[in-house]
């Protein structure tokens, strides 16, 4: 009975923790799938670009956001547009996402290319991500000052802005004029 | 947590190690969390253990089970990590103790133990600092203690790091200080616990796993540099949360 008592409470236990659900793909957004949804009709070229590291302490002093990695996978369009993915840290897992900018540098569009975390999936909303359209790097791009925060999904929300304005210093230190 | 959200978490803990004999207390926690409000979440607990225990001059030898008793709480959410700076929480709970933990002993314990929360994130939030700090009323320790109502104090603090997508690694440590009678001039016990941590956090689910090493402790009647009256040498828990 007493060693019955001890493999119920294991069960439970173990019952728990076996519970699981299927990992959502639907919000996966492809790369082809992202350069055709930022510049429909438009061929892009890939640009290898590698920071130099004066190129990532400008970056870095510019934007106040870390610059983890030296290589930009950057595309640019036929009139000098750029598209740019990159990823930001979510709680658990890397959030992808692609940045589209003018050739002025000012902000064409963002997608989120994947996203999974367990929480925060609002800001793949279209109309949050609107509030990044037409931002440059003389702009804010921050939370609470001129992007909303997302409450409950305050991380994703907070690393995406930062993200934004951390390629938008990187066009202008590295990607304008080439 | 989110509004609107419902975790679950499973917490399986053994205390093993006393100053003479065997003995294993096994906890089987089960918290069910629902966020009221993105700021506000309440939550209910369910407390089990079973006890192996040989050898000892105090305790109950024998191997058996016992229900531990309920627990609510509230955790509300002033500040956030990752907007304002810091984060810092308040965690009042409840709870209802049918059987003490340390020897299974039939008992008739109310406790409240108001609490905060204090984390700051460095290197993109992939560097934790977290700490959390709590003072306990309890009434109905007989006949488990001499005493029928007691006052206590727990925290601890930890430092975990983002080693690899989805992994923290960290060390952590925890206290707990306890007074009979409510009287901060009646010392019974002060324990130390230091040890390291272990995260694996995924879409839906995450698990942490923790050790702690009784690295100093002081008891009422005991000598040495550490208190088994109430304690044990070893901790270790594995959490699990599902998230719905």
């Amino acid at each position: 009975m007493k060693k019955r008592d001890f493999l119920k409470c294991l069960v439970t236990a173990c019952a728990v923790g076996a519970i699981s659900q299927r990992a959502r793909a639907d919000d996966f957004l492809t790369l082809d799938k992202a350069q055709s949804t930022l510049f429909p009709g438009e061929k892009l070229t890939a640009v290898p670009i590698t920071l130099t590291a004066d190129q990532q302490k400008q970056i870095q002093l510019l934007s106040g956001v870390r610059v983890r990695s030296e290589t930009v996978n950057a595309w640019k369009s036929g009139n000098g547009g750029w598209l740019i993915v990159d990823n930001v840290i979510g709680k658990h897992e890397f959030i992808d996402f692609a940045l589209a900018l003018t050739p002025k540098g000012s902000v064409k569009g963002v997608e989120i290319m994947s996203y999974r975390e367990t929480y925060g999936r609002e800001v793949m909303n279209p109309k949050w991500r609107a509030l990044f359209t037409g931002k440059t790097s003389g702009d804010p791009v921050q939370i609470d000052k001129d992007i909303k925060n997302i409450s409950g999904a305050t991380l994703s929300s907070v690393h995406i802005t930062d993200g934004v304005r951390r390629l938008l210093r990187t066009w202008e230190v590295a990607l304008r004029g080439k | 947590m989110p509004q609107g959200h419902i975790d679950l978490y499973q917490t399986t803990s053994l205390r093993s190690g006393k100053d003479e004999g065997s003995y294993s207390a096994w906890d089987f926690d089960t918290e069910v969390e629902y966020g009221i409000t993105d700021l506000l979440q309440m939550s209910i607990e369910v407390k089990q253990h079973y006890f192996d225990i040989d050898g000892s001059s105090e305790l109950n030898n024998d191997n058996f089970y016992s229900f531990g008793g309920v627990a609510m709480a509230a955790k509300y959410r002033f500040t956030s990590v990752f907007k304002d700076g810091y984060g810092f929480a308040f965690r009042p709970e409840i709870g209802y103790l049918t059987h003490d933990d340390v020897g299974g002993l039939d008992q008739h314990e109310l406790f409240i133990a108001p609490g905060f929360i204090y984390q700051k994130n460095f290197l993109d939030d992939t560097l934790i600092f977290a700490a959390n700090a709590a003072f306990e009323l309890a009434w109905g320790k007989k006949p488990a203690e001499e005493y029928d109502h007691e006052l206590s104090f727990e925290g601890g603090f930890g430092l975990s790091y983002r080693f690899a997508p989805n992994w923290f690694g960290g060390l952590e440590t925890r206290f707990r200080s306890e007074y009979p009678d409510f009287d901060l001039g009646n010392h019974e016990h002060t324990v130390v616990f230091v040890g390291p941590a272990l995260h694996y956090g995924g879409e839906k689910w995450w698990a942490t796993f923790q050790y702690g090493y009784q690295i100093w402790g002081h008891g009422v009647d005991e000598g040495g540099s550490q208190t088994y009256a109430e304690e044990t040498r070893n901790e270790t828990r594995l959490k699990l949360g599902l998230n719905f």
